[in-house]
Order: structure tokens, then sequence, then C-alpha cells
């Protein structure tokens, strides 16, 4: 990754031009070619650092409920514990974090009644009971994109 | 709430578009519509905020970004409106919002928070003592199990 790919990463995350010629609106602003941007964003693309190009959605607008759920999971029940939450759509992001409190994923669904049949369900299943789900009050910064 | 035709333009652009040089003719063709018609629904669903952004989804650890952590905060609820702003402007923290419950029944502030380089740990320290907030935790990501967009058409 080079200057250059930097320069090209910061313009797309903030926004992919929405015009006819996508890469030709982007290549003008930065002195490229259209088949340099291309070339380069399919690189970037192969080699993972670009996830997807495309539409991030407020779920909330789409009336989605959303919540952060945090689940205290013994070290041995915790490949198990995984594989259960994350076979459910709504389930987008999931990490291990080093606290008492170690698995913590987001969950998105048409309705937080919907969120709590599922949480109620994983702890049936995996018998893990010790899972908190603590929805956002207020958002005061949305906004993955990252200063490269 | 939205109309058939803009169903079917979300349902193609919540995935991955790129790879097409030209990828709105490509979604035209493909819906039976004109790129213009496309392209008129995507910048309308943006307008209404229903698209919060139309751009690239990063994968942070690869761009260079080493240090990735959740900080949660422990803030007084009179100042919450105050501190979450103020946490919210710093370049480094990509997300910030107030949750309820707290988490264990005191951190109400939860932030994002991508660090570039060395020094991760300098840099938080004068975030926190700029916001006047001593009682936080690092909850430092060991190892990611899933991470996804959302499907949600």
């Amino acid at each position: 990754m080079d200057a250059i790919d930097r320069k090209i990463l910061n313009m797309i995350q903030k926004e992919f031009p929405l015009e006819t010629e996508p890469y030709r609106i982007m290549g003008d602003r930065i002195g490229l070619t259209e088949d340099d941007v291309f070339e380069r964003v399919m690189r970037l693309k192969e080699s993972g650092v670009i996830r997807r190009i495309g539409a991030v959605f407020d779920s909330k607008k789409l009336g989605y409920a959303s919540t952060l759920c945090a689940a205290e999971v013994p070290e041995e029940k915790i490949e198990d514990f995984v594989a259960v939450v994350n076979s459910y759509r709504g389930v987008t992001h999931n990490y291990r974090r080093r606290h008492r409190y170690n698995i913590w994923f987001t969950f998105i669904a048409p309705s937080m009644e919907e969120i709590e049949r599922s949480l109620e369900e994983i702890r049936h299943t995996t018998g893990v009971v010790q899972i908190i789900s603590m929805p956002a009050t207020r958002t005061f910064k949305i906004d993955a994109s990252f200063d490269l | 709430m939205l109309t058939e035709r803009e169903q079917k333009v979300a349902r193609f652009i919540q995935r991955d578009i790129s790879g097409d040089k030209r990828p709105f003719k490509t979604l035209g063709t493909v819906l039976g519509m004109t790129e213009e018609d496309a392209l008129n629904i995507i910048k309308a669903l943006a307008s209404q905020g229903i698209v919060r952004k139309f751009g690239a989804v990063l994968r942070h650890t690869r761009a260079g970004l080493t240090q990735n952590a959740m900080v949660v905060w422990a803030v007084p609820e009179d100042e919450i409106d105050f501190i979450g702003t103020k946490l919210a402007s710093y370049r480094e923290v990509t997300h910030c919002y107030e949750r309820t419950p707290s988490f264990e029944e005191k951190y109400n502030l939860f932030s994002m928070i991508h660090f570039k380089g060395e020094n991760a740990d300098d840099r938080l320290r004068r975030i926190a003592d700029d916001l006047g907030i001593s009682d936080y935790i690092v909850l430092v990501t060991e190892q990611e199990f899933k991470k996804v967009s959302m499907e949600y058409f």
C-alpha cells in the first residue's frame, strides 16, 4: 500500500461517486486515469483492505432494532457458544475481548422483542446464561471511516 | 416503507458492487431499469438518510490501523451530553454511544477507538485527561469471530 492507495482509500471510504463513471471521477480528483484507479481498487479488494463497496444502511431508519451484547463464557464453551451466536443473521460483529465478559457481539433484528427472544434461545441452547444486552440510547458518532 | 423498486436496488447495493467499472449501468441492466433510474433511487435513499453512506467498507487491520479497542467510560449522567460530544470529536473515535443499561452498572459511554502506529496507551491517557474521566476500561480485541454487513433485504 502506497501514498496513492491511501489517498484513494481516504476518498472511497467516505464516498463512492454516484455517477455513471465513478472511477473516472475519482481519478480526475487525484490526477489518475480511470483504469489506474479501478486497478488499484481491485488490488485493494483482493488483498482484503477493502471489504466491500456499497451502501451502509441506517438500521433505525429501516425500522430495525439493534443492541450490543456481552457474555461471560467459560473457556471450554467459547467455541460452541460462538458457533451458535454467529449462526444468527442479525449478529454482524462478534469479538473476543479481554475481560470477565469475554464475548461481545452486535445484534440487529426487526424488533427488540425478536432480539430478546433470540438471546433467550441462545441462553437455552448454550447454557450460557450471563448475557447482557445494552442498546444504544443515544448516538454521538457513527462513522466507520478511518483517517489513513 | 421502501417501494418495490427501491427494495430491488437496496438488495443489490447492500452487497459488494466493486469489480465493475460501471456498476450502476450493470445494476440497471440486471434490474430492468435505466442507469439513471438506478442512480436516482440510490441518491433518494441517501438523501433520506436510509443509506447512511455509499462507499468502501475497510478492514482496518489490513489498512495499517493496528490498535483497535472498545473503550467504555463511567460518565456522570448530567455530563453525558458534553462528554459524549467531546469524545466523538476525536479523529480516532469512529463510534460513540450512550448505552442503557450501563456495563457493570456504571460504564455508560461506549466508544470504538482506532489508533495509528505506536503510543496508543499514551494517546488514550491524554484523551482521558482531556475529558476529565478517569474511570474507564479498555476492552482489547483479542479475536474476531464475525464481521459482516447486515443483509436487510
